[in-house]
């Protein structure tokens, strides 16, 4: 499903719910974009790895979104894992405002669920 | 003997005829098994018994087919072959019997005529044998076996053909009856008077339809009443008893006489009829019947009439004072031919001026609501709208509109003389007559005579004929150009009243309405800024004209926005709109609509066209191109229609170029002829788009306007220079399009992937802040502007907000991502607001990739 230029889709896995945010995430879309990716989260789910593969576009309003993401699922005792491919823009992003010390990030969705479990 | 032998059929006649056949050579062969005399032939007659049998054969299977001459030969052949079976059976025998068999076959089911005829040749044949055999008593066996089946014959027809016309007679009168009641109802039913009969007490025997019409009671419920107390007003009741009862005791079996009454509706309502009554005395009945009108709808009719007649010499005389002044009802139509109330003001003074033999002419006009007037044209020239207004009562022409009657003035003031043009020459005399419409003033018209030319009294006949027309002609006008505005502005709210500034795009649009233009047309166009930065162009045309087209537009214009402001792709924007059209009006509503989205950053349109026109794509070579490719269905024709997305590129310096058919439309000649009129003249015309719209429609419009609407709409994929600077609105939508903006110039630098994308990044951080920060702003837009120094790119941020130093954390992230991206970040506050200043050296071969 499309909103504005934010695409998103969430599939669970098993235990794990794989959300897949495409597009370009800015102010206009990050905070909303957030909630909808916690409200498809069921209480069940041990991990959600939020696929950012296909992403083309983040600022700083979409990292304070994975921030947000990362805090709520701690204190739910569930598990963050990103998914970014190495060396582009979103990476790039990621390294600067050390996101690795919230969540870790997986070079792939594969890697990351298998990380998961 | 007519009826019996068409009671039956070929086929029926036919059968009948095998029978006889059949039982005859049975018959024939029986006599042979008892004991005969030594005389007969037994071979001859079994052969002659097997013919009979094989004609029957052949007839029975033939019945279907059988013609009439073929039945009488073979009745023939039956009498001699008979006549042989005598002759073999010899005189003694009783075969001669056998003749009135084919004898009574002919009365039954042949004419008379044909039957006698049959009966002669067996007569003949049986004369012939009884002369070879020679018997005691030829003449007694001659007339026992001809006479006795004439006889029998003559009586069968005689008796059916009389029980035949006695039951045809009867059913003919029973018909007849039935037929004359039916007309008879259907007389009285039709009748436009109310048709009633009462018994000799009074009852309601009849009520037709017109009585059910006239008094609201239907025959069922009237038939079995008395009539008194169903139509009679209470206090008239005694006086029609009398009356009825005086006219049941007059003399004779028929009487009848008219008078007035008063009658009652159901509603108990009255009216002044007339009743034409008569009594018929049939044996011991009496019947009363009566014609009832209601007098007060021929007192209407009357009046009609006369008011007809009135209207017909009116007209009468219109047509012979029309006919008089044919030279002034020319100059009214040709007047309003005009397209402007002004034009036909002024055609209108002129014709007034040259039909009167006139030197000067004005028209004053009323103004709307107040008692002053204002020259709205004068034939030695208008004045400017700005002179003051002149008073009902001032002046001549005042004067005239105050007292509203014809005026005739000789050698008058210099005062009184409004028209600052006749204060110019020497006046003998003047007129002036009001112009009259619905009973109010709506102005004068003013001529005057300079000597030797002289108006005497005669002339204000002529001038107040001319003044009813004119009153006319401007009432007309101004009801027309009334409805012109409306259909006009209603139009134009279903346009866009402003086009959005698109970074990188520059955008321009034109709607021309139809040259003879009534309703409201339905085309439209719109541009829309799409989720990315993009524009979305629709040029749309919904067939017909009129309120519906124009409320399928807006009902369009509205959905296709919304669609399109959910970043929609194309082909779901068309397709939801084809949903729409088809919901709401089946088959009913066509629209054909072509929607563009085009995308700066990457310089390429995609659309999806719905049976509309091609746009057309001015390349930077020069060549225009109709982009024919992906059109399908227009919208409404079907439920489920794909809709294909294509796509083109718009390199910088291109222009797209979209217009609904009413551009390309020549009267007369094939449309790929307007089509490539079109291509022909935009080749030629100029790139910036506004001069690009007029250029067009300029030359392609014929002078006085299209026959049909026209709207076009250009859009130009502007090159982007080594400096920009651009406006955007302090809203979070305003950030895709500046990212799509600098990321085209970033390109055009020459900057690689990775830095493009750094870059964009911490611009796009450095305008979020000042969105964040735009209260203090007053929603005032902010500012980008980029310029490349060599290899270096310096974008400036400048905003109106106030510049809040970010706290650490979640806010402080936007700062740390310009820093770390960007080799300078520099904020500069002030009081007018903020300006970030970023700076970072090119490092990566453009578009090769690559790390810093």
């Amino acid at each position: 499903m499309k909103e504005g230029l934010v695409g998103l889709e969430i599939e669970e896995r098993g235990d794990v719910v794989v959300a897949r945010v495409t597009g370009e995430l800015d102010i206009a879309g990050s905070a909303r974009t957030g909630e909808r990716i916690a409200d498809g989260v069921p209480t069940s789910a041990l991990v959600l790895v939020v696929d950012l593969m296909e992403l083309e576009f983040i600022d700083s309003s979409g990292i304070a979104m994975l921030f947000g993401l990362a805090r709520r699922l701690g204190s739910r005792r569930q598990q963050l894992r990103v998914a970014a491919p190495p060396g582009g823009p979103v990476s790039r992003v990621l390294e600067i405002v050390e996101f690795e010390r919230a969540a870790p990030v997986d070079p792939d969705v594969e890697t990351a669920v298998a990380g998961a479990n | 003997m007519r009826v019996l032998p068409e009671l039956f059929d070929l086929r029926v006649k036919a059968r009948s005829l095998a029978y006889l056949f059949t039982a005859g050579a049975g018959l024939g062969l029986l006599t042979l098994a008892f004991p005969h005399d030594q005389t007969v032939r037994e071979l001859q007659l079994v052969v002659l018994a097997g013919i009979a049998v094989a004609i029957a054969g052949v007839v029975y299977v033939e019945s279907e087919r059988i013609r009439a001459w073929q039945l009488h030969l073979t009745l023939a052949s039956g009498t001699l072959i008979l006549t042989f079976a005598n002759y073999y059976a010899g005189a003694s025998s009783l075969y001669p019997l056998l003749f009135t068999w084919t004898a009574l076959y002919a009365f039954c089911f042949f004419s008379l005529g044909l039957a006698l005829a049959h009966v002669a040749l067996i007569g003949l044949c049986y004369a012939v044998l009884l002369v070879i055999q020679d018997p005691a008593n030829p003449i007694v066996r001659w007339l026992l076996a001809v006479g006795t089946p004439v006889v029998a014959g003559l009586l069968i027809s005689r008796l059916v053909e009389r029980t035949g016309v006695e039951a045809g007679t009867a059913e003919q009168r029973e018909r007849a009856l039935r037929q004359s009641e039916a007309r008879t109802r259907l007389v009285l039913d039709s009748a436009p008077d109310a048709f009633i009969t009462l018994d000799s007490d009074g009852i309601l025997t009849t009520w037709n339809v017109a009585a059910e019409r006239m008094f609201g009671w239907t025959a069922v419920e009237a038939i079995g009443k008395p009539m008194r107390g169903l139509i009679i007003p209470p206090e008239f009741r005694d006086s029609h008893d009398e009356r009825r009862r005086a006219l049941i005791d007059r003399k004779g079996a028929v009487a009848t006489e008219v008078f007035e009454v008063v009658f009652q509706r159901r509603d108990g309502s009255r009216f002044d009829g007339e009743a034409t009554v008569s009594k018929v005395v049939i044996g011991d009945e009496v019947i009363i019947s009566g014609f009832l009108r209601d007098l007060t709808e021929r007192q209407r009719r009357e009046e009609e009439r006369v008011e007809l007649t009135r209207a017909q010499a009116a007209r009468a005389e219109a047509e012979r004072v029309a006919e008089m002044m044919s030279g002034m009802g020319a100059l009214v139509d040709a007047a309003l031919a005009r397209p402007r109330l002004d034009e036909i003001l002024t055609n209108l003074v002129e014709g007034v001026q040259k039909e009167l033999g006139a030197d000067a002419a004005t028209i004053f006009l009323a103004e709307e609501g107040k008692e002053s007037l204002r020259i709205g044209a004068s034939s030695r020239g208008t004045p400017p709208a700005s002179v003051e207004p002149i008073a009902f009562g001032d002046g001549f022409a005042g004067r005239a509109a105050l007292s509203r009657e014809p005026m005739f003035a000789q050698r008058p003031d210099a005062a009184d003389l409004r028209d600052p043009g006749l204060r110019e020459i020497e006046i003998d005399s003047l007129l002036a007559v009001p112009l009259l419409a619905r009973g109010a003033v709506i102005g004068v018209l003013e001529v005057c005579a300079s000597p030797p030319r002289r108006f005497t009294a005669d002339d204000l006949g002529m001038l107040r004929l001319a003044a009813e027309r004119v009153a006319l002609a401007i009432s007309h006008a101004r009801i027309y150009e009334r409805e012109h505005q409306l259909a006009v502005t209603l139009q134009r709210s279903l346009l866009p009243q402003k086009l959005p500034e698109l970074p990188g795009l520059k955008v321009a649009a034109d709607y021309r309405p139809a040259a003879a233009e009534e309703g409201v047309g339905g085309d439209w166009y719109d541009v829309i800024p799409v989720p990315g930065g993009g524009a979305g162009l629709v040029m749309g045309d919904v067939a017909g004209k009129g309120l519906a087209a124009a409320s399928m537009v807006g009902r369009l214009r509205s959905a296709l926005r919304a669609y399109a402001l959910e970043g929609h792709d194309p082909a779901m924007v068309v397709q939801q709109l084809n949903r729409l059209v088809w919901t709401e009006a089946a088959g009913r509503q066509m629209v054909t609509l072509l929607y563009v989205v085009v995308d700066p950053t990457d310089g390429v349109a995609r659309w999806v066209n719905a049976g509309h026109p091609p746009p057309l794509l001015l390349g930077g070579n020069g060549r225009p191109q109709f982009l024919e490719r992906g059109t399908s269905v227009p919208l409404g024709v079907m439920p489920f229609p794909s809709y294909e997305e294509v796509s083109a590129d718009i390199a910088p310096g291109s222009t797209l170029v979209l217009y609904t058919d009413g551009l390309v439309e020549v009267p007369g000649a094939h449309i790929d002829d307007g089509l490539s009129l079109l291509a022909e003249q935009a080749r030629r015309a100029p790139d910036e788009p506004k001069a690009l719209c007029d250029y067009l429609l300029d030359r392609l419009i014929p002078e006085g306007g299209a026959p049909d609407d026209v709207a076009l709409l250009t859009l130009r994929n502007v090159p982007i220079g080594d400096d920009f600077r651009f406006d955007f609105q302090t809203a979070p939508e305003a950030l895709a399009s500046m990212r799509s903006l600098l990321r085209r110039w970033l390109r055009h630098a020459g900057g690689g992937e990775q830095e493009v994308a750094e870059i964009t990044t911490a611009c796009g951080e450095a305008a979020t802040n000042a969105i964040e920060h735009a209260g203090a702003g007053g929603g005032r837009p902010f500012e980008v502007s980029g310029r490349l120094d060599g290899r270096e790119v310096d974008v400036s941020v400048r905003d109106h907000g106030t510049w809040r130093t970010p706290r650490e954390g979640d806010q402080g992230r936007g700062l740390s991502l310009m820093r770390a991206l960007m080799d300078t970040v520099e904020v500069q506050p002030t009081r007018e607001g903020t300006t970030v200043r970023l700076r970072r050296m090119l490092r990566e071969a453009g578009g090769n990739g690559g790390s810093e």
